[in-house]
């Protein structure tokens, strides 16, 4: 049975697209038939993360809209066979993204045996977030441990209760997991930054995963390679982690706790 | 699944009771001013209901009275307590007639009066409380109609519980709590920690911009409502 996760925030900025990326790539390494769609119309970035902004022909808007058929605009992953992308459309309205059509390009992607589909959310809480969390059987909320950014989680967690296709039909309710990103020990040991047990104590849903602060990322992104596939680094592994954790692998937390640099370390300077 | 074009279902709407202690236009529009400083958008169109059970109404200008509230920001949608005499004038310019709690208030005065010494139970249907397991989040809000709200998770920065009677938290308080609502007195909050917004008791509001009183915090409480004050004292207070 295919599942629908929808990647989302609330607040821009906290790390959606690159946890998409990274998670829809994580879930075909380990050989299910992923795809993950941009819900971003209007700023489409998936693809740039993804590097494949050269291949965009048909978008999300051209499938909703029936000017192509999704098999036209689903794009295959440079580096896994079984992960498709989706692009959001960067010329068109968002009004064009109707619940109707939506819905229809997600089943047909059931159709199509894709296992997991993972929805790109746009920031905020207007139409394109509302249209990537419809129809999401679980939720993964990507939050950075600050007051705003655990605030606009709370109030998107509100609304996936309020207007899901699961909580209107009154049946099991989404299932959420917190993602805590740009994490960085160092400064939540210097008072600087919530912890991520204070993130949890004031959403209360389970944690699947921290992503530790890491400025490789940025450099990947301009890449268009996931940080995932940054091989032997923190980012790399607490996503391969997130990923395991989903499937339902028992990890250990890591890159949670802050060492103090040893005396040699200090002089030498040792990154 | 097909949607069908509407849908009817009941709805609970938050109004403002505006309580009229004078039929005079001149010197409501006086007391108007005092409060709102002239600002129009004072009460930023919130749905009023304008009870007119404490005066004679019989000369009442309704166009004019509902003008003046308008320019005031208030949004009047119905007429409590209204004399059947003025009910079609007050249909006719699109507001509804609401029959105010009469019913209940009936039955409350005999039960007071009741003299007999042989106890006579006086049965008030009350609706049971209402129950909420999941944490009130920022943006929402939830309204406990005629009876308690009991909410065993947290409710957040940002989200409004409000309830006719008491409200029972069973988790930290960071939003804002209304208990008695419709005008009871006697309503309390419970909390098992006070980091609340704003808390409400009967219409009478206590905001904590300067802190949290010591005792309470991360420590069961419950606010009640002392005169025209609100305290916030400890859940094994008796006083």
């Amino acid at each position: 049975m295919a599942r629908i996760i929808v990647i989302t925030s609330g607040k821009g900025g906290v790390g959606k697209t690159t946890s998409s990326a990274s998670f829809a790539t994580g879930l075909a390494m380990r050989g299910h038939k992923t795809a993950v769609i941009d819900f971003d119309v209007g700023l489409r970035n998936l693809d740039l993360i993804m590097g494949c902004e050269r291949r965009v022909v048909y978008d999300l808007i051209n499938v909703v809209s029936g000017e192509a058929n999704l098999r036209q605009a689903l794009i295959k992953d440079k580096h896994c066979d079984n992960l498709f992308i989706l692009p959001a459309s960067q010329t068109r309205d968002k009004d064009a993204l109707t619940e109707e059509g939506v819905e229809r390009v997600l089943n047909e992607l059931i159709h199509m045996d894709f296992e997991f589909i993972i929805c790109d959310s746009p920031a905020g809480i207007e139409h394109g977030a509302i249209m990537a969390l419809t129809f999401a059987d679980e939720a993964i909320i990507v939050t950075n441990p600050e007051v705003s950014s655990v605030r606009d989680s709370d109030r998107i967690l509100g609304i996936i209760q309020a207007k899901s296709r699961r909580a209107l039909n009154g049946g099991e309710p989404v299932k959420e997991h917190l993602l805590v990103t740009r994490y960085s020990p160092k400064r939540v040991d210097a008072g600087e930054m919530l912890s991520f047990q204070d993130v949890q104590e004031i959403l209360r849903i389970p944690l699947i995963g921290i992503i530790p602060e890491s400025e490789e990322v940025l450099s990947a992104s301009n890449q268009g390679n996931p940080a995932i596939h940054l091989k032997g680094s923190a980012v790399s592994l607490a996503y391969e982690d997130v990923v395991g954790r989903f499937l339902g692998d028992e990890l250990p937390l890591r890159f949670t706790d802050y060492e103090k640099p040893g005396f040699l370390k200090r002089i030498f300077g040792a990154k | 699944m097909q949607r069908k074009p509407i849908e009817i279902k009941i709805s609970t709407v938050v109004a403002i009771a505006v309580i009229l202690h004078d039929a005079k236009l001149s010197v409501l529009e006086a007391a108007l001013k005092e409060i709102t400083a002239s600002t129009g958008d004072y009460y930023s169109e919130e749905c009023a209901v304008i009870d007119v059970s404490n005066i004679d109404c019989s000369d009442m200008n309704w166009p004019a009275l509902i003008q003046l509230l308008k320019t005031s920001g208030f949004h009047p949608v119905a007429v409590r307590s209204a004399p059947p005499e003025c009910e079609q004038q007050i249909s006719a310019l699109g507001l509804s007639i609401d029959l105010g709690s009469k019913a209940a208030a009936q039955i409350t005065e005999t039960a007071v009066t009741e003299s007999e010494p042989v106890p006579v139970p006086v049965i008030i249907s009350s609706p049971p409380p209402m129950i909420i397991d999941t944490p009130v989040r920022g943006g929402q809000r939830i309204y406990a109609r005629g009876t308690d709200l009991i909410i065993t998770a947290v409710v957040n920065s940002g989200a409004e519980v409000i309830a006719d009677g008491n409200i029972h938290i069973y988790a930290p308080l960071r939003g804002r709590a209304l208990a008695g609502a419709s005008g009871n007195i006697a309503a309390r909050i419970f909390t098992m920690s006070l980091e609340a917004e704003l808390v409400s008791i009967a219409g009478i509001y206590r905001t904590f911009e300067n802190g949290y009183p010591a005792l309470t915090a991360h420590a069961p409480i419950q606010i009640k409502l002392n005169g025209d004050k609100i305290d916030v004292v400890s859940i094994q207070s008796h006083n």
